[in-house]
């Protein structure tokens, strides 16, 4: 590839993570902002509680889109694992195959939804839902673009990448 | 159960997806897309299901706030000091660094909520210190690592456990009480194992830290040692709800690191923040996809097809419970924590409820289940985990971390037959269940 | 031929009065539809079924009036505290002109057809202090859980106290700790919950006639025809009565069954709260959206 457009990728791909760092980092203030404004000052703020849930919302759904690598998505990899490199490239071409198909598939019926959703507000910041649900359709497109993007890969290049446990993040 | 209807087939879809090596939670939401489109219900419902489950459930912003929290501990020096104050402690001992890998375990437990992160954040250097010299086998010190990881989310706080109280309603506080003592019961399993293997096999003893050298050591370790406090104290006497409990405990990891220890600097937050970032997605997507799936499930009406079979068969309440442990304790075998709490637990709960079974008792047995899932071969985290940092074959893990798997399932067998041990606690201080 | 199918969502849970209610519904119903009840949100989420009805992934449900007031700020006076007295007033309403002018908003702007109120308890202040309450100003300072909202932030506000936002299901624990002083609940709810076990009191302001709606789809209700539709809003007004004479009779068992067990249970200076909250939401912004001289109308019913 191009390397001036691999530096572009590269520089798109960390300003992506700082967006994701950014607000995980504006959850933990927004919980602190809280936990002092009810507690130390007797002042309840609702408006925090709204924005950590919208802040999860994206931070999920983008950090899926565009910043989590493959080897570290939470998977089942018993078999894939110890495949052989020929086999796992088919497993994972029939795999995404089928995801990019259905995905593709519910796209309007999902954008209706979310654009259907101008009907309401949330209750403090008074965020219309279309705006707030729209990183679902991001989340859809980026998704849908990256794995026809890693089967062109797996198809003419390096075969797909083995799950990585100790970059899993299952939480437990 | 009809093999060609929407839902049996969107079940073999999400399977073979999972088999074929797609991440879990896009296995979960393309089968159950496929439902719909069968069914020929609205495909939007899948984008409804998973936005409006998201954003409806407020509990669940512990579990990135409870990540965040481990991930600025292990940054600054608090590992290094508390494995300091460990081998003060217990070091004197017959086997004493193996005794050192469970002390450290249960305080690391009081602070953090996941396993994965613990053995993640000190696997390495509890490896390095066990087998240097040759002191124990690599496999040893290994298994010992992962099976005692297993106890961190069993004593508070717990990320499975907020998991658990989002799909059962349960209160997290009294679970979070509830967790104590079968953590600790677990812990003395352990120790037990390994003062038996230590007389048997001769384990080396520690060079014993001078007592007058005690306060000093305890005194560098005490910050942190007072984490499990500030947490559970902020919770029992209404000054933050378990959710902001999360919050609490990541600012005072925090602050501990940066004023008392002086050993972070803004690129080491960064990273932590956005290692945190990364685990939250992923695991979020396991939680978006169960909340999609979650949708069919409830559809199909299968939460009361098996509580109606499983009513039918009479069971006692003990007999149910045997049966969720083996059904579990297989299932950990090949499946992943996470997915099981989300997908499995919730089609129990109904059946649980009717056969009078306490919530936070259940909640506690389940969670114990599924943190043995992750140490039982083949499918287990926390052994491929440790595979990775001591460079020793699966197999090899997997004989050292029998016997602890055996001591720990006898732990189970008696929190799942005596509640007492789950309940005394949560009662004592105002549990009414 | 195949009877149409009726999903039906609802927040309650299975063992709820109004579980009970649709039971008899369905019954009444089951020659012209196969009624399929999913009870404890667990279809769709508390506030997301009004959405479901709006986009055909429900034929019915039970809505939150607050819910329809997202979409209708009209709708926001039937939210307002002291606006209908009790349920008999609330049961007026809906059969008046003025009931018919809301009814007809929903199914003209929302697609959604309004059966009736489905009665679930007034609202009353329960307290952990054992301070005597009054008027609004002995409610000064006193930590008051509200549900999450401007709304119902602002109806802590309108009866004097401190309102705090926090999820229902913390709020055994907050009044335990003593995060929150008190709640506002039903009493029926004040008994799920076990709330009487850890507050002293409770003062039966009946701030607020609880109520949700009984709701069918338009599209439904046309394609059933003048004949079938007569027997269904039957069939619903049965069972709304029912539940809502069941609801009003446990209310009375449960004021006793509270005193007996050691709470101070007693009425305020009702006219004083009535006065301060509807002068509190009439200088509010809610007003604005409310129907010209609907207030006054809804006194005199
Ligand atoms: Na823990
Ligand atoms: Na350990």
């Amino acid at each position: 590839m191009n390397p001036s457009l691999q530096n572009l990728g590269r520089w798109l791909y960390r300003r992506a993570e700082n967006v994701l760092a950014a607000m995980l980092a504006a959850m933990f203030a927004a919980f602190l902002l809280q936990i002092v404004f009810r507690y130390l000052l007797n002042l309840p703020i609702g408006w925090t509680n709204e924005i950590s849930v919208i802040l999860w919302i994206w931070l999920v759904l983008w950090g899926a889109a565009f910043v989590v690598r493959e080897e570290e998505e939470i998977r089942f990899d018993l078999f894939y694992a110890s495949a052989p490199p020929r086999l796992r490239r088919i497993m994972f071409l029939i795999a995404t195959a089928s995801l990019i198909v259905l995905y593709a598939i519910s796209f309007p019926a999902v954008l209706d939804f979310v654009t259907f959703m101008k009907v309401e507000k949330t209750a403090y910041l008074k965020i219309r839902f279309d705006w707030l649900f729209s990183i679902y359709i991001i989340f859809v497109v980026a998704v849908i673009v990256r794995y026809l993007w890693l089967s062109w890969q797996a198809l003419f290049g390096k075969a797909p990448k083995a799950f990585d446990p100790t970059k899993a993040g299952s939480g437990v | 159960m009809n093999l060609a209807s929407p839902f049996s087939i969107s079940l073999v879809a999400i399977t073979a997806l999972a088999f074929l090596g797609l991440p879990i939670g896009h296995s979960m939401i393309a089968g159950s897309i496929l439902y719909l489109l069968l069914a020929g219900l609205d495909m939007g419902t899948a984008a409804e299901q998973l936005l409006n489950g998201m954003y409806n459930n407020y509990i669940i912003l512990a579990v990135p706030l409870f990540i965040l929290a481990a991930e600025l501990m292990n940054i600054g020096s608090m590992t290094e000091r508390l494995l300091r104050f460990c081998d003060a402690v217990v070091g004197r001992f017959r086997g004493g660094l193996a005794h050192v890998n469970i002390v450290q375990s249960i305080i690391f437990a009081g602070m953090s909520g996941s396993a994965i992160a613990d053995a993640a954040g000190t696997g390495k250097m509890m490896q390095m210190m066990m087998t240097k010299d040759g002191k124990y086998t690599p496999s040893y010190a290994a298994a010992l690592t992962a099976a005692t990881a297993v106890i961190g989310p069993i004593i508070p706080p717990s990320i499975p456990m907020v998991i658990y109280a989002l799909v059962s309603d349960a209160s997290i506080g009294y679970l979070f009480l509830g967790g104590v003592i079968p953590g600790l019961l677990m812990a003395a399993s352990q120790m037990a194992i390994v003062a038996y293997q230590a007389r048997r096999n001769n384990f080396p003893v520690e060079a014993p830290t001078p007592l007058r050298k005690l306060p000093g050591i305890t005194w560098r370790a005490f910050p942190s040692l007072m984490m499990p406090v500030v947490l559970l104290g902020g919770i029992y006497t209404g000054v933050t709800t378990p959710t902001e409990a999360a919050a609490v405990a990541a600012a005072y990891a925090l602050v501990i690191s940066v004023v008392l220890y002086r050993s972070v600097s803004f690129a080491d937050f960064y990273r932590s923040v956005l290692a945190s970032a990364r685990t939250t997605a992923s695991i979020g997507m396991l939680i978006a996809g169960a909340l999609v799936f979650n949708y069919v499930v409830t559809v199909e009406n299968i939460p009361e097809s098996i509580k109606a079979v499983l009513t039918s068969w009479d069971l006692s309440p003990g007999g149910f419970l045997v049966l969720v442990n083996i059904l579990l304790l297989l299932l950990g075998c090949v499946l992943e924590g996470t997915t099981i709490l989300l997908v499995v637990i919730p089609v129990l709960i109904p059946t649980a409820h009717a056969l009078g079974i306490d919530m936070v008792h259940f909640g506690v047995m389940v969670v114990v289940n599924i943190m043995l899932g992750l140490v039982t071969p083949p499918y287990g985290l926390l052994l491929f985990i440790m595979t990775r940092i001591a460079e020793v074959p699966l197999k090899d893990i997997v004989r050292d971390v029998l016997p602890f798997l055996w001591a720990m399932i006898a732990s189970l067998a008696l929190i799942t037959f005596f509640p007492e041990l789950v309940l005394w606690l949560p009662r004592l201080l105002g549990y009414q269940g | 031929q195949d009877k149409p199918k009726l999903r039906f969502s609802a927040v309650f849970s299975e063992q709820d009065i109004r579980a009970e209610m649709m039971k008899m519904f369905a019954a009444a119903i089951k020659d012209d539809f196969v009624f399929e009840g999913y009870y404890g949100g667990n279809l769709f989420k508390q506030g997301t079924e009004l959405v479901a009805l709006q986009r055909g992934n429900l034929e019915m449900g039970n809505i939150a009036p607050q819910d329809i007031s997202k979409q209708i700020p009209e709708w926001s006076i039937v939210t307002a505290a002291y606006l209908f007295r009790d349920a008999a007033h609330l049961k007026t309403f809906f059969a008046s002109d003025l009931g018919a002018q809301m009814k007809k908003m929903t199914e003209d702007q929302l697609g959604v057809r309004v059966l009736g109120p489905t009665y679930f308890g007034a609202r009353q202040i329960g307290l952990k202090p054992d301070k005597k309450i009054t008027t609004p100003a002995d409610m000064a300072g006193i930590k008051l859980r509200m549900p999450g909202g401007d709304a119902w932030q602002f109806l802590g506000t309108a009866l004097g106290a401190n309102p705090v936002a926090m999820a229902y299901a913390e709020v055994y624990t907050g009044l335990q700790t003593g995060a929150i002083d008190g709640q506002d609940n039903p009493l029926p709810n004040v008994e799920n919950m076990k709330f009487y076990e850890v507050m002293s009191q409770i003062v039966l302001t009946s701030h607020l006639v609880g109520f949700d709606l009984l709701t069918v789809s338009k599209k439904v209700w046309d394609d059933m025809g003048a004949e079938k539709q007569a027997k269904f809003q039957a069939a619903a007004d049965a069972a709304v009565e029912f539940s809502t004479q069941k609801h009003l009779a446990r209310e009375k068992e449960l004021v006793e069954l509270f005193k007996s067990k050691g709470l101070k249970l007693y009425e305020p200076d009702i006219a004083a709260f009535r006065k301060y909250a509807q002068e509190k939401y009439l200088s509010s912004d809610f007003a604005k959206d409310w129907p010209a001289g609907m207030v006054d109308k809804i006194n005199g019913l």
